[in-house]
């Protein structure tokens, strides 16, 4: 369990994160979603104790990070693939690790492993690849067996069978009843692997909830009704109030404010005939442009950062 | 769920975790040291610069100073130890790198995620750094004097153990470079870059120390002897020879010159640790 209350971190007068405050509860893998210079990162790096919050608490467990005696076996933390020595082996970073908190050779073995590492396990990290270099930084927070995991875009860097490795991996650690958190600017990654979302923009907490309610909270509730007698549906739907009916095409009609059932039951009240009833499916790309540009125009309003850089998926930092 | 699934470790193994202690992070530190290439290369060039210079030197004054000049004690193992500048700037090289080098490659912050009260990090760091210096700048004193003795008779030099300035300077010289070591872990601490930490540490121990020390005004002059490695190469400096490490004339009696570069080491790391704890990794 992660909980995030308040928390503030300013650098001079640049305000990085706002007064978050949320829950990252265990069992489900939790989705942190924004756009980059959201504080993402920053609240990660204040979750493990790099950062030093200006104002609030991050606690892991009911404590902060500092406070835990072996906060290895607490928390597992991947923040970048590059948080290592260059010239060290994989092996002996993680073997430096695990000499902290007094952890054997054997789940270094089995870390090097899981994580598919143990062919390179000798060579040195600098010569790594992004992606092993990520796969590094996952055997390191996994080291420890931590029930709660804090990963930073993991998936940065890794080519398709390791995102797929890595979806199923944090899927399954979840299913153990651990609690994750994980950063990400891919939506689609995001759709696939995560349970619960919590939205931020500019510091703040847009959104925390559900995937499916977030996708449903930001968009209307719209239903596309495919008839040959579209005129009179139309015509009919409209006597509905708060209806609203917008034609698409000759026998195409997407329709506001009124449930499919309800738009069945008046086709055939009416006599009309439907040929296909579908409600719109919006994505959580739609649900997290429209989260996120409302936080734009907002600023923009203020005189800050054009729109369209807000929308520029990328790296951190 | 796919085949793909993977079974997480701790299905499969029971994880032991302990709580973190000092001698848990002196271990880990002695695992960091040990694991780089780097490490291995600056204690043998340390070892073999600072050891090869003595005999070298001792050679090339044998059968040119007259026979009836005076070699006062001391005289041996300053000849011995001629080596020691070298190691000296080596082993002040390794002490920043011993730290900035985290600080350069994003390491630091797996080191600190770890130890997130971070003071017993540093800590444990400088005792690891200090004792390999230690050892290192011992075997180079001791192929030192091995090398150079066969050859300080022909320059008409004695070096005996027994006598208390031989055995202060050749004894003393491992301390002194392990204190050289510590000052640049502090300077690599505060600056947190190779290339910083270095610039200072060698600035200061090189040339600042001895320049000031060569401007004739006498008030500088009182004040130049408390520098630390101007101080602490008291311990090493022979009584009529002077030293090779610092051309300041002083009169701080030798232990007390040392205590002066300890507490020096002292001052900086404390600023150090002050900084850690309140700067964001």
């Amino acid at each position: 369990m992660i909980e995030v209350r308040d928390l503030t971190k300013r650098y001079g007068s640049a305000t990085v994160v706002d007064g978050m405050s949320f829950t990252v509860r265990p069992g489900v893998v939790t989705g942190f979603l924004g756009p980059n210079g959201a504080g993402k990162s920053t609240t990660m790096r204040m979750l493990v104790g790099l950062d030093r919050p200006t104002a609030g608490t991050a606690t892991v467990g009911g404590r902060r990070y500092v406070e835990h005696r072996a906060p290895l076996g607490e928390v597992g933390a991947l923040l970048d693939a590059k948080a290592v020595h260059g010239g060290r082996s994989a092996r002996d970073h993680l073997l430096a690790l695990a000499a902290t908190h007094g952890i054997g050779r054997r789940r270094v073995e089995d870390v090097l492993e899981l994580t598919g590492l143990r062919s390179v396990a000798r060579r040195r990290a600098g010569t790594f690849s992004l992606g092993m270099g990520q796969r590094l930084g996952l055997a390191a927070a996994l080291l420890g067996d931590p029930p709660v995991l804090v990963l930073d875009e993991p998936v940065n860097g890794l080519d398709p069978d390791g995102v797929l490795w890595i979806r199923h991996l944090l899927r399954a650690l979840a299913a153990e009843g651990r609690t994750v958190l994980l950063s990400s600017h891919l939506m689609t990654e995001m759709a696939l692997t995560a349970d619960h979302l919590v939205v931020v923009g500019r510091g703040r907490v847009l959104a925390d909830a559900p995937v499916q309610d977030v996708v449903a909270s930001t968009q209307p509730t719209a239903v596309r009704v495919r008839t040959p007698d579209a005129a009179l549906l139309e015509a009919l739907l409209l006597r509905r109030p708060g209806t609203r009916v917008t034609s698409l095409a000759a026998d195409l009609l997407e329709v506001d404010g009124c449930p499919a059932p309800e738009i069945a039951a008046a086709a055939a009240a009416g006599g009309v005939v439907l040929h296909g009833l579908a409600p719109v499916e919006s994505s959580l790309e739609d649900a997290y442009l429209r989260l996120t540009a409302d936080e734009v125009e907002y600023r923009s309003a203020a005189g800050t950062a054009p729109a369209r850089s807000r929308r520029t998926a990328g790296g951190h930092r | 769920m796919s085949t793909l699934a993977p079974t997480p470790g701790p299905a499969r193994t029971r994880v032991t975790v302990h709580p973190v202690t000092f001698r848990r992070l002196l271990a880990s530190e002695w695992v960091k040291l040990r694991s780089l290439r780097s490490t291995w290369w600056a204690l043998a060039v340390a070892v073999v610069a600072g050891a090869a210079l003595g005999p070298l030197q001792t050679m090339s004054v044998a059968g040119v100073i007259p026979d009836d000049v005076v070699r006062p004690d001391g005289m041996g193992a300053a000849y011995a130890l001629a080596g020691a500048p070298l190691a000296l700037l080596t082993f002040c090289t390794f002490g920043v790198l011993g730290v900035a080098g985290e600080y350069g490659t994003g390491q630091i912050r797996s080191t600190l995620v770890a130890a997130p009260t971070r003071l017993p990090a540093l800590l444990a760091k400088l005792v690891v750094t200090v004792a390999a210096v230690l050892v290192a700048s011992t075997v180079m004193v001791a192929v030192a004097v091995a090398a150079t003795l066969p050859v300080l008779g022909r320059a008409g030099m004695t070096l005996d153990l027994t006598r208390p300035e031989d055995a202060r300077i050749v004894l003393g010289m491992p301390l002194f470079l392990a204190a050289a070591s510590a000052l640049g872990f502090t300077f690599g601490a505060l600056t947190r870059s190779t290339a910083a930490g270095i610039t200072v540490v060698l600035g200061l121990v090189l040339v600042v120390e001895n320049g000031l020390g060569a401007i004739p005004w006498a008030p500088l002059q009182e004040l130049v002897v408390y520098l630390p490695a101007n101080a602490g190469a008291r311990l090493v400096t022979s009584d009529a020879l002077g030293s090779v490490l610092s051309n300041v004339p002083s009169t701080l009696p030798p232990w007390t010159g040392f205590g002066v570069m300890l507490a020096w080491v002292a001052g900086l790391l404390a600023v150090a640790c002050v900084l850690l704890r309140r700067r964001d990794a």
